[in-house]
């Protein structure tokens, strides 16, 4: 990028502050302020939209002290980490591996593959929710079918009832569902990479597998800190896809219970049939998924940078 | 006077005449509103209000339903903006007592006839805890068990009345191939409101039994509730293959394709099956040997009055109509198919199906769902009663739990907020 010349500089300094009011008064109203007002209603409890009475850290005590809340929150928590740990192992490693066999100039019709990769995508999630729920139907659904027609009758399991296979199902629907954008991104980077460092490595020999591993991988390593973190955010708000297959109570018994489900119950819905929620421990769950993603992205941000200086150094390739 | 004149006269003693009768008409006719969750049943509520017209035609009644989730918010609005209708649906328990209290529903227990055509059952669902009722009880639903009669015929099997019979039907059924009970998990809410709670009367003994777990001198996990639990467990293995991870809807598949041959469902799911190709009846859930029988007839709706209604007087008119002898039958058949009214006097119900679920009441006591009456509410965090139960079956029908520690799991989490139970 080049840099203006000195002297407009200091013009220019407050001319695109202008450009930027409009933005930034509209991220202020919708973004800032309901993030900070959800911060301050975690120390309030109440019913209904009124909420009067502070409490101090009540709320947040309450989610950890042993009570029934914290024991579901807790459970909650931990749901999360196992639902975004088989994303990062299936969605992001399947993703990796979609660019990869992509992105080789061997592949015809690369365009109509990349298209059916990323179609599930554009879906919404209750939609292929409702799929996936007529798919997994023990009494009628397509997949036990299809394990008892190959003799696999004992593996016909009720999977989304069942609390050891219904996390893990949920989570590869998700991946699933989502594979398209990791694909994308992957592809996006190993495109980006000089056709010139291939040619040349072809030229001193290398294998096939030889120009991944020492080629492509490295140089798409920032993009898999990127992909890690909008999936990291992405499952700690997740919500809709697991309360189309599991409901709002991450069925079977809590098993899919995740923070989006948990916070849902706690803050907005209150528990069936009754239905009074409770909005300020409802913004206490809100404001330590906050916390966590944060946490999370600083220390995602810390080691990727870390490793996008040390590439910077080896992008660079002289021949 | 000339000819003209008296014509001229004539004509304005007429003309007045008819202003002045058109306006006293004007003034009797009077339109009420009647605001209720029951947007599905306008039909069926404008065929009844149109019999209470011509009965009594200077009343008109305008019926204006809410969606049904916003409907106590949204009352609760307009009687504080003082645009409530005069006449509304009211909820029961809590929720109907909250609204009278607040002064918005009338007391209606001076209606002549009132507590004759009502036992106290029926009132106690709109009442407040000194027995003033604050609304007259509509509709009832009921609870039973859907079988398929030719299948019953094909297997030689009848009726049971005894829980130990029932479970040896199911067994004689799933021996010969044939899937017994086509209930299931997934949805949480069927298991524990039509299973579950259907049968519990047989086994804590009625309506009685239920008081004395409400006020404390029983408790959750005693042997009657450890029985209970003992019968979820035991009807486990005769649900469909894959019952943990089918819903409502796919069980009332089940039972429609004859993939099963019994349903523990409620009444209002009877038009569900209207098309079927098979015969089909209700019986009523049978108690442990040595038990007395129970239906579970469960409370909808009460009908309210706004207490600040212009027309007291027509309002009343219209909730005493409403369990008169000469609206007995208009409401008994007008209201939705499998909804029952509650009155005393209330007449013969002509849909086949409808009716045989009434008539398992005869000779059976009644009673509300286990948890409706105390234990819908929690303070936060706090699991409600119903929600204790609904996770206590399922983890007894998956294995996850004894019935004994079942019954432990909904004692403990009531003993942490309700005070009957905490000493």
């Amino acid at each position: 990028m080049q840099s203006a010349p000195a002297g407009r500089i200091r013009w220019y300094g407050a001319g695109w502050m202008l450009y930027i009011l409009p933005a930034l008064l509209v991220y202020i109203v919708f973004m800032v302020f309901p993030v900070v007002n959800s911060m301050r209603l975690s120390f309030y409890t109440g019913s209904g939209y009124q909420l009067t009475n502070y409490v101090g850290f009540d709320n947040f005590v309450k989610l950890f002290n042993g009570s029934e809340a914290s024991i579901r929150f807790l459970n909650a928590f931990k749901n999360t980490w196992i639902f975004f740990a088989i994303h990062m192992l299936v969605q992001n490693s399947l993703g990796l591996l979609f660019a990869l066999l992509l992105s080789g100039r061997v592949f015809r019709g690369r365009g109509i593959f990349r298209t059916i990769i990323f179609i599930p995508a554009t879906l919404s999630p209750l939609v292929t929710g409702y799929v996936w729920q007529l798919i997994l139907n023990p009494n009628w659904g397509a997949l036990n079918k299809l394990l008892t027609g190959i003799g696999l009758g004992s593996l016909a399991l009720p999977w989304l009832g069942n609390t050891n296979t219904a996390l893990p199902v949920v989570s590869l629907v998700s991946s699933w569902q989502w594979v398209g954008l990791p694909t994308m991104m992957f592809l996006a980077g190993l495109d980006r990479i000089s056709a010139e460092l291939f040619e040349a490595a072809e030229i001193d020999g290398a294998t096939h597998w030889q120009l991944v591993a020492r080629i492509k991988l490295p140089l798409i390593l920032p993009i898999v800190g990127i992909v890690s973190i909008l999936t990291f955010v992405g499952n700690f708000n997740a919500f809709d896809g697991i309360y189309a297959l599991e409901g709002a109570d991450g069925q079977p018994l809590y098993s899919t219970d995740v923070m989006g489900t948990f916070f849902y119950r706690t803050g907005i819905a209150g528990q069936h049939p009754a239905g009074i929620p409770d909005m300020g421990l409802g913004a206490a769950v809100a404001t330590l998924t906050f916390i966590v993603l944060i946490a999370g992205i600083l220390v995602a941000r810390r080691l990727t940078q870390a490793r996008d200086e040390s590439l910077s150094g080896g992008r660079i390739v002289r021949p | 006077m000339s000819l003209a004149k008296r014509a001229k006269i004539v004509a304005l003693v007429l003309f007045a005449a008819v202003a002045l009768a058109s306006f006293v008409s004007a003034q009797a006719k009077v339109q009420l509103t009647m605001g209720s969750w029951r947007t599905d049943d306008v039909a069926n509520w404008n065929t009844i209000l149109a019999a209470f017209n011509q009965k009594y035609p200077a009343i008109t009644i305008k019926f204006d339903p809410t969606n049904p989730p916003d409907y106590n918010a949204t009352l609760r609005q307009q009687f504080e903006a003082g645009i409530a209708p005069d006449l509304a649906f009211a909820r029961t328990y809590d929720t109907g007592i909250s609204m009278f209290k607040s002064g918005y529903f009338a007391d209606v227990s001076d209606l002549p006839g009132l507590k004759n055509q009502y036992d106290s059952n029926a009132r106690a669902p709109w009442a407040d805890e000194t027995g003033k009722s604050f609304a007259v009880p509509l509709a009832a639903v009921s609870h039973g068990v859907y079988y398929n009669v030719d299948m019953f015929k094909k297997y030689n099997i009848a009726i049971p009345t005894t829980w130990e019979e029932f479970l040896a039907v199911c067994k004689k059924l799933k021996d010969a191939g044939v899937t017994p009970l086509a209930n299931s998990l997934k949805d949480q809410w069927d298991i524990n409101e039509v299973f579950l709670m259907s049968i519990a009367p047989n086994f804590i003994g009625g309506p009685e039994g239920r008081k004395a777990y409400e006020n404390g001198t029983r408790r959750f996990n005693d042997s009657q509730m450890v029985a209970l639990f003992q019968a979820m467990k035991d009807v486990a293995q005769y649900c469909p293959k894959g019952f943990e991870a089918l819903t409502y809807n796919d069980s009332s598949s089940i039972f429609a394709t004859q993939q099963a041959a019994m349903y523990f469902d409620g009444s209002w799911s009877i038009t569900n099956y209207k098309d079927v190709p098979f015969t089909w009846s209700v019986f009523a859930p049978p108690p442990p040997r040595g038990m007395k029988p129970y239906v579970t007839f469960h409370i909808d709706a009460g009908l309210a009055m706004n207490a600040k209604t212009k027309f007291p007087k027509e309002a009343r008119t219209f909730l005493q109509w409403v369990y008169s002898d000469a609206a007995a039958d208009t409401i008994a058949n007008g209201l939705p198919t499998g909804f029952f009214p509650m009155a005393k006097n209330a007449s013969k119900i002509n849909e086949v199906h409808a009716n045989a679920f009434l008539q398992l009441n005869a000779g059976r006591g009644t009673d509300v769902r286990l948890t409706w009456p105390k234990l819908m509410t929690a303070p936060s965090g706090d699991i409600t009663g119903y929600n204790l139960f609904g996770q206590a079956t399922i983890s007894v029908m998956t294995g996850k739990m004894t019935p004994k520690e079942a019954a432990d799991s909904v004692q403990t989490g009531l003993a942490v907020y309700y005070p009957p139970q905490m000493k």
